[in-house]
């Protein structure tokens, strides 16, 4: 099962390392934006669009 | 280059100044001008691709179900700041200020708190859940079944019953007022005296609210007396203020480390990483401690946006950026030189982006009476400072500037004229006007500071420092001056006090007894007795409304808890009282009255056609109107044409004019804010002179049932002012705009021909000096000529920066209905002589 910790996206908080954010890079019609989103290390990914292994 | 100036110079000859504007900013602020998802509703309807936040609406509920044996006012703490925590965030690219309300840049917010009126539109609104709808429809019905019982509205509404059933039948029958009487959504003022001039941090407020926890522990528990019933309610909401500022700090630090990641792990432009690192530098100082420079004081003011809205709605934006943020710009630019003049003008645009961005979902009637737009936002510029010097500063110019750049509608600003104001300020106001923006409006700032020591008391010092706490009404910035929160239903729809004077009470679109039995108009004989049934219908609506913004405020603390406002605002972080208690607020309350000149034409028309002229009898004319002038059309153009009209100083009409006013502003006196202040009229519009149109009925002046109202608080019926510029504000200044009202707004139209060139500028600047002779409050233009419109109306996608002034708010030209377009163009264009 992939894990959030897993992904390129993932990236850890240094003093929590079983927390992070999920940052990705978005493009819609109007504009370009990195957005981040509060994740666990040991999520399960596996329905996960936007994984991408390291 | 010299193509593009040679451009700009044609386009300007042209008044193409949308146009020139696109080639004139910068190129960071064309891109992030153009990356704003348009948030204002389209004739009621949201624009393709909005969606509403799913991710608040959820973060909140879980914050607030997760804690349900806690009090409510840390609750509702701990649920704001589980959205802080989690909610997603994003910087955009170029962006060098940071924060919104949804979790991305196309979405809408949702206070899912509120209540069913709102939540159901959610779920019925068409396009509005995000994709894929089917999934999001039903997370929507799930939360709205958790939230069945606990809304705000579900426990506001048996205490309304307890005691005025009726009343609240009558004023949701969506006749006479606008809004909830609950501050979910309102007007929240601050004090930005305490919060926003570099003396303190949140991690300052956390230490003072420590301290005072203590003290007053230490003080309770030894000694028992009546000063300490409330210990515990007062320990607790200091405690929610606490979770709130801790919480906002964490979530300013988010977007440092996201700013961080970028730079270090994405982006490859030097400049672009030095930008991003310079946004975690400011989020890690702001605002946690106070702002070191114009970027951090920009952030600061932004964040404390931002999450007043994450708390509860917020339907304006009271503020004063020149003079809360000019220090900190004289500081980079005029003295360490750390910023030039272009790089400051991109961060104050950027400022005015960030606002414009801000969308809430509304519901319709919301929408309907704000198109276009996302809220009255209205920023006030200029003034004097606290000691009655002029508080104009480079800021007041950079802001300015700034606005002919980024051309938005929202934020708008309305300047504090004086007679200090320099000529060079004075320019880059006329700029904006002459450039069409439609603001900003101008303020009679003297007259202003008199009025708010008049009618509520303020002392002088605290009345200067008043901004517009919605379109108009000011409030000061001070701890006991600001008032923290205005409920938009002290809104009443006017013109049905003459349409229930006429038809005894009773209301036949909603086909209810609403106002008092005052007689059956037909049997008036006289003047008098129609004018005292239209007093007692007046007075009725104004206690109606008044009485349930009364209770709405009273409950507020318990049903709506405002931990993060009342941890910004000096007098709760002393007391330990929610902001939003009437306890402490000085009051600073009014009734805006929509729709008010209808009644003056009505009431004059009646008095010369029917009492003065004995040309028709009441009886004719009640059957007239009741027929909606339907067979009787060479009556209602004679009651069109040859009854005086309002603004064309005539004493006749402008009499009458005075005498309603007063009557209000006697029984302003009478009913009494929470405060125990008064309650004066403000005339103006916002949109509801369309909004109400197929609300209000035929009336005397000659309007039809759908016709739209007259669209100004006082200005003159759409090309009913007939004696020129001059005579509008000759009528208007027969008003005493300190003591008849708290403001009036006035809407002129003025021809951009007649004001291009250094001679346009010299005959505004003597129309101006009539203005303030006259000791009117206020006034708006729009200086954009009818081919412009209609063109804007065959081809909208060529006009999308094109502005218009529509009431108390300006608005893209093509955001607004075709009715409420049409109304701008049929306005009179005055010639200044």
């Amino acid at each position: 099962m992939p894990l959030c910790k897993e992904c390129k996206k993932f990236f850890p908080v240094k003093e929590d390392p079983n927390k992070g954010d999920c940052v990705q890079r978005v493009v819609d019609p109007r504009q370009a934006y990195y957005k981040a989103k509060p994740v666990g290390a040991n999520m399960d990914a596996s329905s996960c669009s936007s994984f991408e292994k390291i | 280059m010299a193509e593009a100036a040679v451009n700009i110079k044609e386009l300007e000859k042209n008044q193409e100044w949308w146009r020139a504007a696109e080639l004139k900013r910068s190129k960071r602020l064309d891109y992030l001008r153009k990356a704003v998802w348009k948030k204002g509703a389209v004739g009621g309807l949201y624009a393709p691709g909005i969606k509403v936040d799913m991710e608040r609406a959820g973060l909140f509920t879980d914050g607030y179900f997760a804690n349900l044996n806690d009090p409510g006012m840390v609750r509702h703490a701990k649920a704001v700041a589980n959205v802080l925590d989690n909610i997603t965030i994003f910087i955009t690219d170029q962006a060098q200020l940071v924060g919104y309300v949804g979790s991305l840049p196309h979405t809408i917010s949702w206070l899912i708190e509120g209540g069913a009126l709102l939540n159901e539109e959610v779920y019925n609104e068409p396009g509005i859940a995000p994709e894929p709808e089917a999934e999001s429809l039903k997370k929507i019905a799930a939360m709205m079944d958790r939230w069945n019982g606990h809304t705000v509205q579900d426990k506001f509404i048996p205490y309304v019953l307890s005691f005025a059933a009726e009343e609240g039948v009558k004023l949701l029958s969506g006749a006479v007022g606008w809004g909830l009487p609950l501050s979910i959504s309102g007007y929240n003022g601050k004090d930005y005296e305490y919060i926003l001039t570099g003396k303190r941090g949140f991690e300052d407020i956390i230490e003072d609210i420590d301290r005072r926890q203590n003290d007053m522990t230490e003080k309770a528990r030894k000694k028992a007396g009546p000063e300490y019933l409330h210990v515990g309610l007062r320990m607790m909401n200091w405690e929610g203020m606490k979770i709130v500022l801790q919480a906002v700090i964490r979530y300013a630090n988010r977007y440092a480390r996201l700013a961080k990641i970028v730079a270090e792990n994405y982006e490859t432009n030097p400049k672009c990483r030095e930008e991003l690192l310079r946004i975690a530098e400011t989020c890690e100082r702001v605002p946690a401690k106070p702002q070191r420079n114009l970027q951090e004081s920009l952030q600061f003011d932004h964040f404390l946006q931002v999450v007043e809205r994450f708390e509860s709605g917020g339907g304006a934006w009271p503020s004063r950026p020149d003079y809360y943020h000019g220090p900190w710009y004289d500081k980079d630019v005029n003295i360490d030189k750390r910023l030039t003049k272009e790089e400051a003008l991109d961060l104050v645009g950027e400022f005015m982006i960030r606002a414009h961005e801000v969308g809430a979902f509304f519901p319709r009637w919301t929408r309907e009476g704000l198109q276009g737009i996302t809220g009255t936002w209205v920023w006030t510029l200029g003034g004097v400072k606290q000691d009655g010097t002029d508080a104009c500063n480079d800021m007041t110019i950079a802001m300015l500037q700034a606005a002919r750049l980024v051309r938005v509608s929202n934020p708008t600003f309305a300047f504090r004229w004086h007679p200090q104001v320099k000529d060079e300020v004075m320019r880059e106001c006329f700029e904006c006007i002459r450039q069409g923006l439609g603001y900003p409006s101008m303020r009679n700032d003297p007259v202003l500071i008199t009025n708010a020591m008049h009618w509520h008391g303020h002392p002088i010092e605290e009345a200067r420092t008043w901004v517009h706490q919605a379109c108009m009404s000011p409030c000061p910035t001070t701890k006991n001056g600001f008032q923290p929160m205005r409920m938009a239903s002290a809104t009443a729809n006017m013109a049905k006090v003459v349409e229930y004077a006429l038809f005894n009470g009773y209301d036949k679109v909603v086909n209810m007894q609403m106002g008092p039995q005052t007689g059956d108009a037909r049997n008036f004989k006289s003047f008098d007795e129609l004018y005292n049934a239209w007093a007692e219908q007046l007075k009725w609506l104004m206690n109606l409304l008044t009485m349930s913004v009364n209770f709405g405020r009273a409950m507020s603390p318990e049903m709506c808890p405002r931990s993060f406002l009342s941890a910004i605002s000096e007098r709760s972080v002393e007391s330990g009282l929610d902001a939003v208690s009437p306890e402490g607020d000085r009051g600073n309350s009014w009734i805006t009255a929509f729709t008010w000149v209808e009644n003056i034409d009505s009431l004059a028309a009646v008095k010369k056609l029917v009492f003065d002229d004995k040309k028709y009898t009441m009886d004719q004319l009640i059957t007239a109107l009741d027929t909606n002038w339907e067979g009787y059309e060479e009556m209602r153009l004679d009651f069109v044409k040859n009854a005086p009209k309002w603004g064309n100083d005539d004493d006749y009409v402008d009499d009458i004019m005075l005498k309603c006013l007063r009557e209000a502003a006697q029984f302003s006196k009478v009913i009494k804010d929470p405060s125990g202040n008064n309650w004066p009229i403000l005339p103006e519009n916002v949109s509801g002179n369309i909004h109400y149109a197929n609300i209000v009925r035929a009336l005397p002046n000659g309007r039809r049932l759908g016709d739209a109202l007259y669209d100004g608080g006082i200005s003159p019926g759409p090309g009913l002012d007939k004696k020129g510029p001059t005579a509008v504000l000759k009528s208007c200044g027969k008003i005493n705009h300190i003591t008849d009202g708290r403001a009036f707004l006035l809407n002129q139209r003025l021809s951009p021909t007649q004001l291009s060139g250094e001679k346009g500028y010299q005959l505004w600047r003597s129309y101006m000096h009539t203005w303030a002779d006259l000791g009117l409050d206020h006034i708006q233009f729009n200086v954009i000529d009818d081919a412009t419109l209609r063109s804007a109306q065959r081809e909208p996608e060529k006009y999308q920066e094109v502005i218009v002034r529509v009431a108390g708010y300006s608005a893209h030209f093509v955001d607004i209905s075709r009715k409420t377009q049409d109304n701008i163009i049929q306005r009179t264009v005055q010639g200044i002589a």
